[in-house]
C-alpha cells in the first residue's frame, strides 16, 4: 500500500509539473504577453513601447529560463535601470533588492505577485478558496444525502413506478447543466416578471455571511446537476445487492424490508457511490466557474475567469496547481477508498 | 462651492464671449467652459451674463454631515496616475487624491488644489495661484514645488501610456521628450508660473482630466494604492481589486473644506448591468455608475432616481478608404461608402443600439451642440438607391466585414447595423475583437466601428479625425478640398462666420459618405432617493468630498 | 392586431413544426413495423424510456434540417419596434412575411422562435461530428494501447491522464482565445488530430483486404483521396478546389472539444479491450496467425458496439452541453450565431425583466441532452439484454 500511494504521488508531481509547464507555455505565447502589457501599461501603447515594458519586466528572457524561476529551482531575474534602481522578480512589496533572497519559486512556498490584483497570488487563492469551499460545503450538504436517498429509494425496488419516476428525475438533471437550470431558477424564483421573488438572484452578499436568501439558488443550480449521476450509480449498486443471495437468504429468513434495506443492503450499496462523489469534485470545479459567474460569488471559479481572461500568468498558473491537485488528490482518495472498502480488490 | 476670489482681472476674450453668449451665438454651457478657462471664476462668469450667483450655485446642495454610502463601480488595479486609461481609476481615489481644476456639470472650471489662475492675452504665460493651508496627509505641506513636480512628471512622455504628455505638449520639449527648462517655474510657494512657446488655451481643460491627479512631489511615477498619500479627506482602508475598496473620513488630518460622508464603499459588480440591479433591488448599494441602454428604464422603475447628462460622445461606423482586403481596396470608390450610408436608418440604430437615449445624428460628426453646426437637410435612408450604387460599383456580391469591440452599445450598435444591410441586400458577416486587442489595430480595420468622445468644437474633431494623414485618422480619408476649407474654418475665431466653411465641410462629408454616426449618446446613472450630489458627470467623475445623505 | 394568447402562440408552433411532424411520423411507423429486423435499433422500439429518447433526439435532428422551412423570420433580422417584444407580439405595421413574434424578440429585435430553431442547425453541425472525431481518435490509440500493453500504453495512458487532470474550463479558456488563434496552435492541433480518421479507416481497410491487394488499394486510395482532401479543406483551410472549409472560430472549438472528449474514449476502449483480448475467440485468431490490428478492428472493435454506442449517445449529449458552456462564456463562437449557448448568454442580462428570449434556447438544450440521455439508456437496457 505504502508503495502505491508513493508510486501515485510521484506520477501526481510529474503530471502537475508537465501540467503547469503546458498553462506557462500557453499563457507565455508571445500574443499573449502582448495583451499582458496593453493591460498592465495603457491599452493604446505602440510596439516599441510594449517591447520595452516585456524588457523591462523580465518577459524578454527565454521561456524555459521563467519556468525554472517560478519553480524556483533557477535564480529569480535581476535588473537595474539607468538610475541605479534595482528591479526583480524577487522583489516587490517590502522586499527590498538588499533583503530579497535568490530564488523565489513555488519550491520556497512564493506563488508570486498577480498582475490584475496587485496582490501575493497565495493570500487572493487562500480568500478565494475559502469562499468557493463554503459553497462546495453547502452543495454537498444538499446533493450528497439526497443523491443516495433517491438513488436507494429507486434501487431497492427495481422497475417500479418509484424506481422509473425517480429515475427519470435523475436522467432530467444530468441533462440540465448548470447555465440552464441558474437561468430557470433565476428566472422563477428571482425575478420580477414571475414575481415570486423568494431568493435572490445575486450572491454577492453572500461573501459577508451566507443566508438562506442568497444562497439558496447557487447551490440548489450546483447540486441538482452533479446529484443526477450520483443517484444513477447508488440505484444501479442497490438494485445489484438487492439481488444478492444473502439479501434474499435474509427475505425468506423473514426479515422485514425496511430492515434488509437499512442494516443488510445500505452498507453495501454505498461502495460505489463513494469513488463517484469524489470523482465528482473535478467536475464540480468547472460548476463552480459557472455558477460563481452567473451568481456573482467571487470565488476560485471567478478567479480563475479573471486571471485568464487577463492573461494573469502566476495567478492562473497557482489556479491550476489548485485544480490539479484537487483532481489527482481526489483520484487517489477514491482509489485508495476504493481498496478499503472493497476486500475483493488487492493491490499489487 | 464658489467661494473663490476672483482673479485679479477678467480676461478680454472672456468679455467676448460674453457678448457672443447674450447675442445668442453660444450655449451658456459653451460660454462658461471657455470664460473659466481663462481664469474667470464661476461666479464672474455668471456675473458677465447677468446671471445670478445663485444660479451657479443650484448645482450642488449642502448635505448633512455623516453616513455611508455604497457605489457599485469597478474597482481596477491602480497604476501611475498619468497613465490612467479609465475614469473609475481615479474616482475610486477621489477621496484621497484631488486635481488642481475641475471641471463641472455646467462645463466651468473651478480651481481645486488652486484657488485661482489667470491667462495672459495670447495664451502663452498661466499664473497658477495655488489654495493656502493644503496639507497632504502624511503630514507636508502643499506647495509649489508640488506643483511644478507634477507638470514635470505629466510631461514625460518616456513613461509608456502617460496620455498627459500628448495634452501638454506645450510646455514639452521635443527632443528630451520632457518638460523644457523653464516651462514650469516657481515663483513663491504659492505661486507656479507657466511659459509656454506658443498659444494654447488648452492647458486648464487639460489639467481637469482624470489622469491630472497631484500626487506628492516625492511620490511621482507611484502607484498610489501602495502608499495612499494625497491631500483629500479620506484614507482607503480597504482596496482589493475587482471586489470592493472602502474610504473612510481620515480623523487626522486637516481637510481644506467641508467633506460630509463618514465613509464610502465601492462594490465592483462586474459589467454584467443585470447584477447591478440584482443588487440595487436587494439594497445593497446606494448609487450605481453607469445606467445603460435598456436599464435606465429599469432602474427608474425600482424607484431610484435618474440623472441624464447629453454629450457629443458618439459611435461612427466607418470604413478605412485604404484598407486592402484581399489585394483590393472595397471602400476606395465612393460609391460603396455611399451606398452603405444609404442602406442604414440612423434612427433604428439609436432604438436598437442604444436604447434610443440620445438624439439622432446626421453622418457628418458635427452635432447641435457645436456652436459652429450648419444645418443641413436630415439625411435620408435610400436602400434601393444603397442597391444601384452598388451594382454601379459592380460590388453588390462583395460580402463585408464588419468589426466591432465586444461590449455593449457599440456591439449592439454595429449589429443592428449589420442586420440593416443584410435587410438592403448587402451581404455582411460580423466579427467582434474583444477589448483587449481591439485597440492594438482600431485605425486599421477596413470596416468597423469606433466610440468618440466629445469635444466642444466640431473643427477640433474633423481635424483629429479626417484630416489627411493625422494619426487618429481612422477612414484614411485624404481630400484637398476638405482639408482646405478646415484649415480656413480653423483660422476663424467667429462661429457665425466660421458657419459658413463648416456647411461646406459637413456637405464634404455626406459625399463622401466618409462614416455612418447614427446618433449622440446621452449618459445617465442613477441613484436611491436620499443621496445627495451624484449627479452623472460629463467625464464620468464622481468626487467623493460633494456627496451626502438626506437625512 | 391583436397580441396571440398563448394557447393561440403554441398552436402555431405546432403548426411551424408540421415538416418535423410528417418525417418524425414516418420515420417511427416505418421503424416500428420492420422492428425485428433492424437489429439493435429495432430493439429500442421495446423500451418506452429508448422511444421516448430517440422521438426527442430526431425531433431536434429534423428540426435541424428542416430548419428553413420552420423559421418564420430570419434569425439575423431585426425589426425595429420589435425589441424585447413579448411573445405573441403582432409586426409592426406595414411588414410583409409573417406577422407575428411567436417567442417574441430579443435585444436587438431579433425572432426569439427562428434563433431557437437555427440554434439547433449550429449545435447539431458541431456536437455529433465532433464525437465522432474523438472516438476515431480514441479508437485508434485506445486499440493498442490496450492490446499490446507494455510502454505504448504506459506513455499513452500518462497523455491521456494529463489531458483529463485538467480543469475543462481552464483549458478552453487557454486554447479558444483569439491571441491563441492568432499562433496557429489550434491549427496544428487540428493537423494532428485529423489525421486519426484517415488513419483509422486506411489501417481499417488494410487489416482486411491485405490479402486481396487489388480490392485493398481500391479502398485505400479512395479513402486516401477523399480524406486528404477533406483535410486538407478543413484543417488547413486550404482545399484545391475550394468546396470544404471551416471558419477559424469554428474549427478552434471542434478541436478543443475533440481534445476534451478523446482521453475518455480512449480509457474506455483500452479498459473493453484489456477485457476482451482473454477471451477464447481472440486466442483463436492468434493461433490462426491473424494480424494484430485485423484482431483489434475486425474481432475486438465489433465486439466493443455495445458500450461505444451507448457511451457515443451520451457523449454527444456532453458535448452538446461544453459547447453551450463555451457560448456561455462567449468564447470561441460567432458573434451573432443562434447556437443555444450563447443565446442564453445573452440572454440572462435582461433575465430579471425579460425572460422569454433566454427561457427558449435553455429548454431546447435540455431537451436535446435529455433525449439523448434517455436515448442512451434506452440502448443500454436493450443492449444488455442480448
Amino acid at each position: 500500500m505504502a508503495f502505491f500511494i508513493l508510486r501515485r504521488v510521484g506520477v501526481m508531481l510529474l503530471t502537475s509539473l508537465c501540467l503547469t509547464f503546458i498553462v506557462f507555455f500557453l499563457t507565455n505565447l508571445e500574443p499573449n504577453l502582448e495583451k499582458l502589457a496593453k493591460t498592465q501599461g495603457n491599452a493604446r501603447m505602440t510596439d516599441a513601447e510594449v517591447t520595452s515594458w516585456l524588457d523591462r519586466n523580465g518577459y524578454a528572457q527565454p521561456m524555459v529560463l521563467r519556468y525554472g524561476e517560478w519553480l524556483g529551482v533557477l535564480p529569480g531575474w535581476t535588473r537595474e535601470a539607468e538610475d541605479g534602481t534595482v528591479t526583480g522578480r524577487c522583489i516587490h512589496g517590502t522586499v527590498t533588492a538588499e533583503t530579497a533572497p535568490r530564488f523565489c519559486g513555488i519550491l520556497q512556498l512564493d506563488f508570486g505577485q498577480s498582475t490584475v490584483f496587485r496582490e501575493e497570488v497565495s493570500s487572493i487563492i487562500g480568500t478565494r478558496l475559502g469562499l468557493t469551499g463554503i459553497l462546495m460545503f453547502w452543495v454537498m450538504v444538499v446533493m450528497v444525502p439526497s443523491a443516495l436517498i433517491i438513488g436507494v429509494l429507486a434501487g431497492m425496488r427495481e422497475g417500479s413506478r418509484t424506481d422509473r419516476a425517480l429515475s427519470t428525475f435523475s436522467i432530467a438533471t444530468t441533462a440540465t447543466p448548470e447555465y440552464v437550470s441558474g437561468v430557470i431558477f433565476i428566472t422563477v424564483f428571482a425575478s420580477s416578471a414571475v414575481g415570486l421573488k423568494w431568493f435572490k438572484g445575486s450572491a454577492a452578499s453572500a461573501m459577508d455571511g451566507v443566508t438562506f436568501e442568497n444562497f439558496t439558488l447557487p447551490v440548489l443550480t450546483m447540486a441538482l446537476y452533479g446529484m443526477g449521476y450520483i443517484a444513477r450509480m447508488t440505484r444501479a449498486s442497490m438494485a445489484e445487492v438487492m439481488t444478492a443471495q444473502y439479501i434474499r437468504t435474509a427475505r425468506l429468513k423473514g426479515v422485514s424490508f425496511p430492515n434488509i434495506v437499512v442494516k443488510h443492503a445500505l452498507r453495501n450499496a454505498l461502495i460505489a457511490p463513494f469513488t463517484v462523489i469524489m470523482l465528482q469534485f473535478p467536475w464540480l470545479l468547472t460548476g463552480v466557474v459557472i455558477v460563481e459567474t452567473l451568481f456573482n460569488y467571487k470565488g476560485f471559479g471567478w478567479t480563475l475567469v479573471q486571471a485568464a481572461s487577463n492573461n494573469d500568468i502566476e495567478l492562473l498558473l497557482s489556479c491550476s496547481v489548485v485544480a490539479v491537485f484537487v483532481v489527482l488528490v481526489t483520484q487517489l482518495i477514491s482509489d485508495i477508498g476504493y481498496v478499503y472498502l472493497n476486500p475483493r480488490i488487492r493491490m499489487a | 462651492m464658489s467661494s473663490t476670489n476672483p482673479g485679479t482681472g477678467i480676461h478680454h476674450a472672456a468679455r467676448m464671449f460674453a457678448t457672443e453668449h447674450l447675442a445668442g451665438q453660444m450655449s451658456r454651457r459653451e460660454f462658461l467652459s471657455r470664460a473659466t478657462a481663462l481664469g474667470v471664476t464661476s461666479a464672474a462668469a455668471y456675473g458677465l451674463i447677468g446671471a445670478t450667483p445663485v444660479q451657479a450655485q443650484s448645482e450642488r446642495v449642502v448635505p448633512p454631515m455623516g453616513g455611508t454610502l455604497r457605489i457599485e463601480m469597478q474597482v481596477l488595479a491602480q497604476k501611475d496616475p498619468r497613465t490612467y486609461d479609465f475614469t473609475q481609476l481615479y474616482n475610486a481615489l477621489s477621496g484621497v487624491l484631488e486635481p488642481l481644476v475641475e471641471v463641472r456639470r455646467d462645463g466651468s472650471f473651478a480651481g481645486l488644489l488652486l484657488e485661482s489662475w489667470e491667462v495672459n492675452d495670447d495664451a502663452t504665460e498661466y499664473v497658477l495661484n495655488l489654495r493656502p493651508n493644503v496639507a497632504w496627509n502624511n503630514g507636508d505641506a502643499f506647495t509649489a514645488e508640488d506643483v511644478v513636480a507634477n507638470f514635470a512628471g505629466w510631461c514625460d512622455s518616456s513613461v509608456e501610456g502617460n496620455s498627459m504628455a500628448s495634452r501638454l505638449a506645450a510646455l514639452t520639449d521635443e527632443t528630451t521628450g520632457k518638460i523644457r527648462d523653464g516651462a514650469a517655474t516657481i515663483v513663491d510657494p504659492l505661486t507656479v508660473k507657466l511659459t509656454l512657446l506658443t498659444s494654447d488655451i488648452t492647458i486648464i481643460p487639460s489639467i481637469t482630466e482624470y489622469p491630472a491627479v497631484v500626487q506628492h512631489r516625492d511620490l511621482i511615477g507611484t502607484v498610489p494604492s501602495d502608499h495612499f498619500v494625497g491631500t483629500g479627506a479620506y484614507r482607503m482602508a480597504e482596496y482589493v481589486v475587482g471586489v470592493g475598496a472602502v474610504l473612510e473620513k481620515n480623523p487626522d488630518h486637516p481637510y481644506w473644506r467641508d467633506a460630509y460622508l463618514d465613509r464610502i464603499e465601492f462594490v465592483d459588480l462586474g459589467t454584467d448591468p443585470a447584477a447591478v440591479v440584482a443588487a440595487a433591488e436587494a439594497e445593497d448599494i446606494d448609487m450605481n455608475y453607469d445606467s445603460v441602454g435598456e436599464f435606465v428604464e429599469i432602474f427608474t422603475a425600482i424607484g431610484w432616481e435618474p440623472s441624464e447628462i447629453a454629450t457629443s460622445s458618439t459611435v461612427v461606423i466607418r470604413t478605412n478608404q485604404e484598407a486592402e482586403v484581399d489585394g483590393v481596396k472595397p471602400y476606395a470608390d465612393v460609391r460603396v461608402r455611399r451606398a452603405l450610408a444609404l442602406a442604414v436608418d440612423n434612427s433604428v440604430l439609436l432604438e436598437l443600439g442604444y436604447a434610443g437615449l440620445g438624439i439622432v445624428a446626421n453622418n457628418q460628426h458635427v452635432g447641435p451642440m457645436h456652436p459652429e453646426h450648419a444645418e443641413l437637410p436630415p439625411f435620408e435612408p435610400n436602400p434601393e438607391e444603397a442597391r444601384r450604387l452598388l451594382e454601379e460599383a459592380g460590388m453588390l456580391d462583395y460580402e463585408h466585414e464588419l468589426i466591432s469591440i465586444d461590449d455593449d452599445y457599440r456591439r449592439n450598435t454595429t449589429d443592428a447595423m449589420a442586420a440593416q444591410l443584410r435587410d438592403a441586400g448587402i451581404k455582411v458577416t460580423r466579427k467582434i475583437i474583444p477589448g483587449t486587442t481591439f485597440w492594438n489595430d482600431w485605425t486599421k480595420y477596413p470596416f468597423s466601428s469606433t466610440n468618440w468622445n466629445g469635444r466642444p468644437l466640431a473643427v477640433q474633431l474633423l481635424a483629429l479625425a479626417y484630416r489627411t494623414g493625422e494619426a487618429w485618422n481612422e477612414t484614411a480619408f485624404s481630400n484637398a478640398e476638405f482639408d482646405e476649407t478646415l484649415a480656413k474654418a480653423m483660422a476663424i475665431a467667429d462661429h457665425d462666420k466660421r458657419r459658413e466653411h463648416m456647411r461646406r465641410l459637413q456637405e464634404i462629408m455626406i459625399e463622401e459618405g466618409v462614416v455612418v454616426q447614427p446618433y449622440w449618446r446621452s449618459l445617465y446613472r442613477h441613484v436611491r432617493p436620499g443621496v445627495l450630489n451624484g449627479e452623472r458627470h460629463q467625464g464620468d467623475i464622481v468626487n467623493v468630498h460633494y456627496l451626502g445623505l438626506a437625512e | 392586431m391583436d397580441p396571440l394568447s398563448w394557447g393561440a402562440i403554441l398552436a402555431q408552433m405546432l403548426l411551424q413544426f408540421t415538416p418535423v411532424w410528417i418525417a418524425l411520423a414516418v420515420t417511427l411507423g416505418i421503424s416500428r413495423a420492420y422492428k425485428r429486423r433492424l437489429g439493435l435499433y429495432g430493439k429500442l422500439y421495446d423500451s418506452g424510456i429508448g422511444i421516448a429518447g430517440f422521438t426527442l433526439v430526431m425531433f431536434w435532428v429534423y428540426t435541424a434540417v428542416f430548419a428553413n422551412m420552420i423559421i418564420t423570420h430570419e434569425p439575423l433580422t431585426v425589426i425595429s419596434g420589435m425589441k424585447n417584444a413579448l411573445p405573441g407580439s403582432p409586426m409592426p405595421d406595414g411588414h410583409e412575411g409573417y406577422g407575428y413574434y411567436l417567442l417574441g424578440g430579443d435585444n436587438l429585435a431579433r425572432d426569439v422562435f427562428s434563433r431557437m430553431v437555427m440554434g439547433a442547425r449550429e449545435v447539431l453541425k458541431i456536437a455529433p461530428a465532433a464525437t465522432l472525431f474523438a472516438f476515431m481518435v480514441g479508437i485508434t490509440l485506445g486499440l493498442p494501447a490496450g492490446y499490446f500493453g507494455g510502454f505504448l500504453d504506459t506513455a499513452l495512458s500518462f497523455i491521456a491522464n494529463l489531458v483529463l487532470a485538467f480543469p475543462v474550463i481552464l483549458l478552453f479558456y487557454l486554447l479558444v482565445t483569439p491571441e491563441i488563434v492568432a499562433t496557429g496552435i489550434p491549427t496544428y492541433m487540428a493537423a494532428v488530430l485529423f489525421l486519426f480518421p484517415i488513419a483509422f479507416l486506411v489501417v481499417l481497410w488494410n487489416a482486411r483486404f491485405f490479402t486481396q491487394p487489388m480490392v485493398r488499394n481500391i479502398y485505400v486510395g479512395l479513402t486516401l483521396a477523399l480524406g486528404l482532401w477533406l483535410y486538407s479543406g478543413l484543417a488547413f483551410n486550404a482545399d484545391p478546389l475550394g468546396v470544404v472549409s471551416m471558419p477559424p472560430n469554428v474549427l478552434i472549438v471542434f478541436v478543443s472539444v475533440v481534445f476534451v472528449n478523446a482521453p475518455t474514449v480512449f480509457r474506455i476502449v483500452r479498459g473493453i479491450v484489456l477485457d476482451i483480448k482473454t477471451r477464447d475467440y481472440v486466442a483463436a485468431g492468434q493461433t490462426r496467425g491473424e494480424g494484430p490490428w485485423y484482431i483489434m478492428l475486425w474481432e475486438i472493435l465489433p465486439n466493443a458496439r455495445g458500450p461505444l454506442i451507448v457511451d457515443f449517445c451520451l457523449r454527444i449529449g456532453y458535448t452538446t452541453i461544453l459547447l453551450g458552456t463555451l457560448g456561455f462564456f462567449g468564447l470561441g463562437v460567432s458573434p451573432e450565431s443562434p447556437d443555444w449557448g450563447s443565446t442564453i448568454n445573452e440572454g440572462r442580462r435582461l433575465l430579471s425583466i425579460y425572460p422569454h428570449p433566454a427561457l427558449p434556447p435553455a429548454f431546447a438544450l435540455m431537451s436535446l441532452v435529455l433525449g439523448l440521455n434517455l436515448l442512451a439508456d434506452g440502448l443500454r437496457e436493450e443492449s444488455l439484454k442480448d
